[in-house]
C-alpha cells in the first residue's frame, strides 16, 4: 500500500494534475477570501470554507480520473494485480494520496485564518471544525471519484461521468425539496428498489433462480413492514435520497458544531465507496 | 512445480480456454505456440493470477492460485505482451517501485537492482524517462520488471515481439540463460523462435491444447515417413529412374534445378527404411555424383498447419 501511496503521490507532481488541482484551489479560495474577508474587513472565515465547497465540483474530477482508469488503459494494473499486494492495498494507496494532494492544498489555505488573525480575533476552534469538515466532504468527494474512475479506462469518461456524480448529489437538497412524501409513492419507491437490487443480480449472476427469490423475499419484506409499521413509507423516497445528502452533514459544520454523527457518516460514505471500487476491480477478473 | 488442472476460461458464449491440463516441471522452458486469438495470452493470465479462471485451477509450487493467491504471486515473474510500464517514470525509479510492491527486502534491493539491470543491459538509460526509451529498450525493462526478486517462475508472452534481428537475438540468448535458474513458460506465434529456446513445445489452437512435445519429437511423430533431400550432378530423368528403382523408396520428384548440370530431389522412403546408403552405390555406379544429402524433418510451421489444420476437421 505504501508502494502505491508514494509512486501516486509522485505522479501528481511528475504530470500537471497535481499544479492544475492546487492552483485551481488556491486561486478560488483566494479569491472568495479576498472578497468576503479582506476587503469587507470580516472575521468569518466559516462562510469561505462554506461557499467555496463548489470547487469540489470541478477540481475532484481532475484528481481521480486518472487514478484507476489509467491503469487499465496502459496496462499497468497487469503489473499490480500479478504483484503480492492486495486490491484492498492498491485501492487504499491510490485514495490515500488523493487525499493527500488534497490535504496539502488544504493546509496552505491554513494562512488565510492566520492573516485574519493579524487583524482581530477569529474563533480558532469553529475554524478547525469548519476545516475538518470541509476535510471529510473533500474525501468523501474523492471515494465517489475513485469509484467511477476504476468503472471506465477512459479518463475523459471518468472526469466527466464524476462531474454529473457530484452536480447530482450538489442539487440533492433541492431535489428532495420537489420529492412526493405521500404513503403509496413510498411503497412504489420500495418495490423499484426491490425490482433493481433483483435485476443487478440477474445481470450480475444471469441466475434467475436467485434474482427471483430476492425479488420475492424483497417483496415480503415490504409488505411485511407495512403491515407492520404503516407509517414507515411516508416519506420513504426522501428518507433515502438523504442518506446521500453530503451537503446537508456539511451545516452543522458550518454552524461551529463538531459532533460526531456527521464524521462518521462521511468516514462511512468513503469506506463503502471505497469498497465498491476493490468490488469492481475484483468482480472484472472474473467475468 | 506448475500445474494447470482443467483451466476453462467463458466469456459469455465464447470460451477462450477450454479444459487445458499441463504441467511444466522445474527448470524447464516450455513454449506456448498458437495462432493470434487462441487464448495463449489468456492461459497466461490465468496462471499468473491477473483474471480468473471459470473453472478448474493453477498450482505453482504447491500454492493453489484461489486459496493462497500471494504466495503463487511471489513466486511467479509475468512480463506480459504490453510491458507494464508507468510512462512518467524513470527506469531506475520504476524499478525501485516494483521492488517495493514485490516486498522485496531494502537491504538487497539495490544490489539486485544492479544486477538486473547489468543482465537486460539497460544501466545506461536508467535516469531516463520510460515514455522516451525506444521499444526494444521498453521490452527490456519490463523483462527487468519480470526478473525483480528473482522469482522462480517466469512467464513470458511474446518477448520478442516488435524487436529488430539483433535485438531479438540478444533476448533469445538472455532466455535461454534465464531458463538455468528459472521454469519459464514463454509464448509466441514464431515457431523458429520456440524451436530455437524451448525444451518443450505445447500448441494451442481455439482454447484447447492439440500437441504437447519436445519440438524433434513432434516433427518426428507427425512426420510418418522419412524424406531426404538431395543434389545430384546429372540428368534428371535417368537420375529419378534409378532412385525409385531402389527398395525401400516410396516416392521420388523433382525439386527444379539450382546449379547447372544439377537437378535437386526429395525422396520419401517407407517407414524405419535407412535408404541413403542403397541411394549412394547406386548412384555412383551410374557416375551421378551426390553433391549433398540431408534428412528432412517437418518445420514447426508444417506441424503446426498440421495440428491445426487436423483440429479443425475434428470439431
Amino acid at each position: 500500500m505504501l508502494a502505491v501511496f508514494k509512486r501516486e503521490l509522485k505522479a501528481y507532481f511528475a504530470s500537471p494534475t497535481g499544479y492544475i488541482f492546487m492552483g485551481f484551489f488556491l486561486l478560488i479560495s483566494g479569491i472568495f477570501f479576498a472578497l468576503s474577508n479582506l476587503l469587507t474587513a470580516s472575521p468569518n472565515y466559516l462562510s469561505v470554507l462554506s461557499s467555496i465547497t463548489f470547487v469540489f465540483l470541478i477540481v475532484v474530477p481532475i484528481l481521480t480520473m486518472r487514478l484507476m482508469s489509467e491503469e487499465s488503459r496502459q496496462k499497468t494494473d497487469q503489473l499490480l494485480l500479478t504483484s503480492p499486494l492486495s486490491v484492498t492495498g492498491i485501492v487504499l494507496g491510490k485514495y490515500f494520496a488523493a487525499v493527500m494532494v488534497f490535504l496539502l492544498t488544504l493546509l496552505i489555505t491554513c494562512l488565510y485564518p492566520i492573516i485574519l488573525s493579524f487583524f482581530g480575533t477569529i474563533a480558532v476552534w469553529e475554524i478547525v471544525g469548519g476545516y475538518i469538515g470541509f476535510f471529510l466532504l473533500g474525501a468523501a468527494f474523492i471515494s465517489i471519484g475513485l469509484f467511477i474512475s476504476s468503472l471506465t479506462d477512459n479518463q475523459v469518461i471518468a472526469a466527466v461521468v464524476t462531474f454529473g456524480a457530484l452536480l447530482f448529489i450538489w442539487i440533492l437538497d433541492w431535489i428532495i425539496g420537489g420529492i412526493p412524501t405521500d404513503r403509496v409513492s413510498g411503497i412504489v419507491f420500495a418495490c423499484a428498489l426491490v425490482v433493481g437490487v433483483a435485476a443487478l443480480v440477474y445481470f450480475t449472476t444471469r441466475n434467475i433462480f436467485v434474482s427471483a427469490v430476492i425479488a420475492v423475499i424483497g417483496f415480503g419484506i415490504v409488505a411485511g413492514i407495512y403491515f407492520a409499521n404503516k407509517y414507515f413509507f411516508d416519506g420513504f423516497i426522501v428518507r433515502t435520497l438523504e442518506w446521500f445528502s453530503l451537503l446537508s452533514r456539511y451545516e452543522t459544520f458550518m454552524m461551529g458544531i463538531l459532533s460526531l454523527s456527521p464524521i462518521v457518516y462521511y468516514i462511512t460514505f468513503s469506506a463503502v465507496f471505497l469498497f465498491l471500487t476493490v468490488r469492481v476491480i475484483e468482480k472484472r477478473r472474473w467475468s | 512445480m506448475i500445474q494447470v488442472i482443467d483451466v476453462t476460461k467463458r466469456y459469455g458464449q465464447h470460451v477462450a480456454v477450454d479444459h487445458v491440463n499441463f504441467t511444466v516441471e522445474k527448470g524447464e522452458i516450455l513454449g506456448f505456440l498458437g495462432p493470434n486469438g487462441a487464448g495463449k495470452t489468456t492461459t497466461m493470465n490465468i496462471i499468473t493470477g491477473y483474471i480468473s479462471a471459470t473453472e478448474g485451477t493453477v498450482k505453482v509450487d504447491g500454492f493453489d492460485i484461489l486459496e493462497e493467491p500471494e504466495e503463487v504471486k511471489k513466486r511467479i515473474g509475468y512480463m506480459p505482451e504490453f510491458p507494464p510500464l508507468y510512462m512518467d517514470m524513470t527506469v531506475q525509479e520504476y524499478l525501485d517501485f516494483v521492488s517495493d510492491i514485490k516486498k522485496i527486502d531494502r537491504a538487497t534491493k539495490k544490489k539486485s537492482m544492479e544486477k538486473i539491470m547489468d543482465l537486460v543491459k539497460i544501466g545506461h538509460v536508467r535516469n531516463r524517462l520510460i515514455k522516451n526509451l525506444s521499444k526494444g529498450y521498453k521490452q527490456r525493462v519490463g523483462l527487468a520488471q519480470a526478473l525483480i526478486g528473482t522469482p522462480p517462475v517466469l512467464i513470458l508472452d511474446e518477448p520478442t515481439v516488435g524487436l529488430d534481428p539483433k535485438q531479438i537475438i540478444e533476448i533469445r540468448s538472455l532466455i535461454k540463460e534465464l531458463g538455468k535458474e528459472h521454469t519459464i513458460i514463454l509464448s509466441s506465434h514464431i515457431l523458429p523462435e520456440v524451436s530455437a529456446i524451448c525444451g518443450r513445445v505445447i500448441i494451442i489452437n481455439k482454447g484447447r491444447i492439440v500437441a504437447s512435445d519436445t519440438p524433434e519429437n513432434l516433427s518426428k511423430r507427425l512426420s510418418g515417413t522419412g524424406r531426404l533431400s538431395l543434389r545430384v550432378a546429372g540428368p534428371e530423368k535417368q537420375v529419378l529412374k534409378l532412385i525409385r528403382e531402389i527398395e525401400g523408396v516410396k516416392n521420388a520428384e523433382a525439386q527444379g534445378v539450382k546449379e547447372p548440370g544439377t537437378v535437386d530431389i526429395l525422396v520419401e522412403a517407407e517407414k524405419d527404411i535407412d535408404v541413403r546408403r542403397p541411394l549412394f552405390y547406386a548412384l555412383s555406379r551410374a557416375e551421378y555424383p551426390i553433391l549433398y544429402m540431408r534428412s528432412v524433418d517437418l518445420t514447426l510451421e508444417e506441424i503446426f498447419l498440421q495440428v491445426t489444420t487436423e483440429e479443425r476437421e475434428v470439431s
